[in-house]
């Protein structure tokens, strides 16, 4: 399938749902406050444009952030983890309570401790969107083929030019796959963390005010901002793969099924 | 001329499995050897061990005189898997390169053909931009031989590198391994299933068969009659390598 096409049935399925979700709000009188017709939404965001996009910028930055260090950490505790497996098995429940403790439960700590503003938001988003990244890079980082390692082995090579010749890149398609869910997880987290770190910025500081104030329009125009940045995430991911894994059998033309 | 490989009552015992029972055998500088022996029988063990891949339970191992720890570690091993294991991110040209470019510290003092150069005697220059998913198999191993020839290391180690191809690519590929290690006078240690292509490609043939005395009745191991003293050189054929004619030459068994 062409890049065209592909467009193409993404912005299809796209329209169809808006128009069922019209529809049905307009069909079945739904309160606004219940759930809003797209339509609404739409006009709510272009009608102050650039107020939701500064907002936006707040959110992306908030999120790229979070998911560039959660990113590096992950890469070292990831080699770490691929290179001892007690460790590994002694970090495995440490990371799941990580990734499943619910974020409610302790961001009030992390405000306390970090303090207002950015930092409690980005430590929010990088440490919840690190356990995904850990497990995606030893999954990736012991991927790599093992007649490679041994090749490698034969002419000594270090650990460290075992990691950087053949282990990371041998991880790149995982951790590229684990990047969607992620940017899914980032954007919520760092919605999530603008809505309470006693800020005023980002599209979670609008949305958390709109919802306090029972501002429908204005609540549902910061979700519709929140979707369009995480589409423009997953583009983002899409065009890295395309660079980054032109070898990868995921990138290779469509075969016969 | 010396003894460019060495082993002495080497074993290798993996927990309660005898992974390769007791062998001496030794293989001249410049020789090309092949060991032959049914699936099991440790050939690959006995190739890692030559390799410094695996430490032998009893034994010794002499690899150009030292140790195989430290042969691997000077780089004067090239080793080419049975799977060419290119690396896929890689292009043609820059999997060629891949040995060279690890462990640069003990680069061996080359004054032999570039990988470029190897590539372009292997017929593969239209191709050094490509990636290897864009290659045939046996492009892939013609690529994975360059890759260790380039090295320019004296011992070559091959474990069953034709074994995936068909019989048309095999025998192209066992003229072009003669072809390469010819000038350079490389010593090979080859491990294959083919009678066919180890009286083919080599000086000797070493040949490992299921020991009749084993444990478990059916587990394969290495017949010391067929290693030294017997295999050390009691014939040599007049090997011209590349020549079909030298086949004719040899014969299988203890030693071929």
């Amino acid at each position: 399938m062409t890049a065209r096409r592909i467009v193409l049935a993404a912005v299809t399925g796209v329209v169809v749902f808006g128009f069922a979700w019209e529809l049905f709000v307009r069909i079945f009188d739904v309160e606004p406050f219940i759930l809003l017709p797209p339509s609404e939404i739409i006009a709510e965001l272009f009608e102050r444009p650039s107020y939701y996009a500064e907002a936006a910028a707040v959110t992306g930055r908030h999120a790229a952030s979070g998911v560039l260090i959660s990113l590096a950490v992950a890469l070292v505790v990831g080699s770490l983890l691929a290179a001892w497996r007690f460790l590994e098995q002694a970090a495995q429940p440490v990371l799941v309570l990580i990734l499943v403790a619910p974020w409610v439960a302790y961001f009030a700590s992390i405000v306390v401790w970090l303090g207002r503003g950015d930092p409690p938001v980005i430590f929010l988003v990088a440490f919840v969107s690190m356990p995904v990244f850990v497990f995606a890079s030893v999954a990736g980082l012991r991927s790599a083929d093992p007649a490679a390692r041994e090749l490698l082995a034969s002419v000594d090579a270090s650990r460290m030019e075992v990691l950087w010749r053949l282990r990371l890149p041998a991880a790149v398609p995982s951790l590229l796959a684990t990047a969607r869910y992620v940017t899914a997880l980032a954007l919520a987290a760092a919605y999530y963390g603008e809505g309470g770190n006693l800020s005023n910025e980002g599209l979670g500081a609008i949305g958390r005010r709109a919802a306090n104030g029972q501002n429908g329009p204005v609540l549902w125009a910061t979700v519709l901002a929140t979707v369009l940045l995480g589409v423009a995430g997953l583009g983002l991911i899409t065009l890295l793969e395309r660079v980054l894994l032109r070898w990868h059998v995921s990138q290779r033309a469509r075969s016969p099924r | 001329m010396t003894a460019a490989i060495e082993l002495a009552g080497v074993t290798r015992r993996f927990g309660a499995v005898e992974a390769l029972a007791p062998i001496d055998l030794t293989v001249e500088a410049g020789e090309i050897v092949t060991v032959v022996g049914p699936s099991g029988s440790g050939k690959t063990t006995l190739l890692r061990i030559v390799g410094g891949l695996v430490e032998p339970t009893a034994g010794t191992v002499s690899v150009d005189g030292s140790s195989p720890h430290d042969a691997r570690a000077a780089k004067r091993i090239g080793f080419v898997p049975q799977s060419p294991a290119l690396l896929p991110w890689r292009t043609v040209e820059a999997n060629a390169r891949l040995l060279l470019d690890v462990n640069r510290r003990r680069a061996n003092p080359n004054n032999g053909p570039t990988p470029t150069e190897l590539l372009a005697d292997v017929g593969l220059s239209d191709f050094a931009g490509a990636y290897p998913h864009e290659l045939s198999g046996g492009m892939q191993q013609r690529v994975a031989l360059v890759r260790a020839v380039a090295l320019g290391a004296p011992l070559l180690l091959m474990d069953e590198p034709f074994a995936a191809l068909d019989e048309i690519t095999r025998g192209d590929m066992r003229h072009l391994l003669a072809r390469l290690c010819e000038p350079l006078a490389t010593t090979v240690l080859f491990v294959t299933h083919s009678i066919a292509e180890a009286v083919f490609i080599s000086d000797r043939v070493a040949v490992l068969s299921a020991r009749p005395g084993a444990s478990s009745g059916s587990k394969p191991s290495i017949s010391p009659a067929h290693a030294s003293p017997q295999s050390r050189m009691s014939h040599r054929s007049s090997r011209s390598r590349g020549d079909s004619a030298h086949s004719s030459t040899k014969a299988s068994g203890d030693e071929a």
